[in-house]
């Protein structure tokens, strides 16, 4: 169910995207069901090309579910999913960094090598001039040429996390899915991070959708937020959504906002309900 | 030794073999389904003494009983059987049916301990031929396949994302896996597959920063225990898998210790590096 908050309207134009062009993506009335449970329930809302959307929401809502979605990895039970004004498109249009990555400490690869996984083309395993160029610039948008010699499994997080953007980034997507890819850094790792993927977004035009808890990080880069909840959804910018008034409708319990220098803080001012995503 | 045909048979064989191990061992470790292939193992020496008890070509049952047992764990999925308990219960059961084929049929002691053991040495032109043939098919479908593969043992998630068939690939691999194993079996026997399968490749992966060198280093260390153990075993009479083993652990520990050295080494090297930039 969308929570109708006041002004939170959906083909809103933001500033910066270019509004009169078609939807790179349309989420029409999807639910999905997993095990017998309502993961999603009749979610709809569309990204402009361009467009930074950030996707906030406290752990087990469906934002990874999603994506699936998105994906296509996983069948909605209702609804449809239309990319690119509803042209069917190869599958390399849509680059995703998953969540959990293991990598193992000892893996035999460099950064480069790496970042090459990701190249489209299915069996040949050498590459040409062109694959190479997409890879030396992937590395260079995602600020991390200076790592390419580098054994993937001796990099810090931050630096591992913009590899993984690079692999995704490699196949030159239309859409970027991020999955908390700012959750295991630290404070100027996140940031420099959001700045390296808000960058990606003005100068590619590429749609970006990154999931994070951090509602100050996603207020500075995104142009719209998706606020999910177990069963509930909003959609619109930070400063619609982020009222009490909204959130207690998407938590269906008393949560107060509170702006302090500028920054938001989500809270609850009855007894600590652990399904609130405090940020 | 070469004049002999038992010992180029022998070196043919064991040759082939030792190269698709190198090549295939790289990915299962990745992988990580070493115990997987050490079951396959144990089934497929179950096949090979049914195929003794009813008189086939044991590479017949080798393959049989392996590549079904690939089937139905890639069918219920690899993660069930990678936990400990389930391997050890479906590994013993395995041993124990060959167990009692062998001593169901009339050829018991030397057809258990070749299977056991290996029987290299005692390999026949059709067996070398057999071997040669699924051997160039089963590194010929690894290299075919060799960018999607990497890229789903090495870094499955982002194989996923990129939305790779896993799925097909990792059942895929297990067949290949399990006709590799088949032929392990003929050259070292089943309850040294680990020997050839895992020990070069995780030495090479001590020495290298690819994948692709890491496959050839793997290759090498391969090749190298083999000849080894048949030269060896020629000149001294020693079992050929007891020669194979050794050197397998002397250049996998050879590696561990190359690895350690060079890692002590480093940050004085860096320390040096820092002083001069300052
Ligand atoms: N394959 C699945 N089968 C059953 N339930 C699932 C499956 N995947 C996710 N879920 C459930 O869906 C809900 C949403 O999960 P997820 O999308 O991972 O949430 P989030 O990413 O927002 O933390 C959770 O309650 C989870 O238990
Ligand atoms: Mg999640």
């Amino acid at each position: 169910m969308s929570v109708t908050a006041p002004a939170a309207a959906l083909n809103r134009t933001t500033e910066g995207g270019p509004g009169s062009l078609p939807a790179a993506l349309e989420v029409q009335a999807v639910s999905v069901h997993l095990g017998g449970k309502t993961v999603l329930s009749d979610i709809s809302f569309e990204v402009k090309p361009g467009e930074f959307l950030g996707i906030l929401g406290p752990n087990g809502a469906g934002k990874t579910t999603l994506f699936r979605v998105l994906l296509q990895l996983i069948k909605p039970q209702q609804g449809q999913v239309r990319m690119n004004g509803g042209r069917t498109l190869g599958k390399a249009v849509i680059g995703y960094v998953p969540q959990s990555r293991q990598i193992d400490p000892e893996l035999p690869m460099r950064a480069r090598d790496f970042v090459c996984l990701g190249l489209p083309h299915p069996l040949r395993p050498w590459l040409n001039r062109a694959d190479k160029e997409a890879v030396r610039r992937a590395l260079e948008l995602t600020d991390a040429s200076h790592l390419a010699d580098q054994s993937i499994g001796r990099l810090s997080g931050g630096e591992r996390q913009r590899i993984f953007l690079a692999q995704a980034l490699v196949r030159d997507p239309k859409i970027l899915l991020l999955d908390e890819p700012t959750s295991n850094l630290d404070p100027g790792a996140q940031e420099a991070m959001a700045e390296v993927v808000h960058s990606i977004c003005r100068t590619r035009g590429i749609s970006v959708l990154l999931i994070s808890h951090d509602v100050n990080l996603i207020n500075r880069y995104a142009d719209r937020i998706l606020y999910l909840t177990p069963g509930q959804y909003a959609i619109g910018t930070v400063e619609e959504i982020m009222q009490a008034s909204v959130l207690r409708k998407l938590y269906g319990s008393a949560v107060d906002v509170i702006r302090l220098d500028g920054k938001l803080f989500v809270t609850t001012s009855s007894q600590p309900d652990s399904k609130v995503c405090f940020h | 030794m070469l004049q002999y045909d038992f010992m180029q048979h022998a070196f043919e064989a064991g040759t082939i073999v030792a190269v698709m191990c190198g090549v295939i061992g790289v990915f299962v470790i990745a992988r990580h389904l070493s115990f997987i292939a050490h079951t396959f193992s144990h089934i497929g020496f179950s096949g090979a003494s049914f195929a003794v008890l009813v008189g086939w070509n044991p590479i017949g049952g080798l393959l049989l009983f392996s590549t079904l047992s690939a089937f139905a764990i890639g069918g219920f999925g690899v993660k069930i059987f990678r936990r400990e308990v389930t391997i050890s219960v479906v590994l013993s059961f395995f041993l124990g049916l060959g167990l009692l084929f062998i001593s169901l049929s009339a050829k018991k002691a030397t057809a258990m301990y070749a299977l056991l053991f290996g029987s290299v040495v005692g390999i026949s032109l059709q067996n070398v031929l057999d071997i040669v043939y699924l051997s160039a098919g089963v590194i010929a479908v690894l290299l075919f396949f060799y960018k999607p593969l990497k890229f789903d043992s090495f870094d499955p998630a982002g194989a996923q994302a990129a939305r790779l068939p896993v799925r097909l690939l990792s059942i895929g691999f297990l067949v290949l896996l399990a006709i590799a194993v088949s032929e392990a079996i003929l050259i070292v026997g089943a309850l040294l597959v680990f020997t050839l399968m895992t020990a070069p490749a995780a030495a090479a992966r001590h020495l290298t920063h690819s994948v692709g060198r890491m496959v050839l280093i793997s290759v090498l260390f391969g090749v190298l225990g083999v000849w080894g153990g048949l030269a060896l075993s020629y000149y001294t009479n020693a079992p050929v898998s007891f020669f194979i083993t050794s050197l397998e652990a002397v250049f996998y520990f050879g590696a561990l210790g190359w690895d350690w050295l060079r890692d002590r080494r480093k940050p004085q090297e860096e320390r040096t590096t820092e002083g001069s930039a300052a």
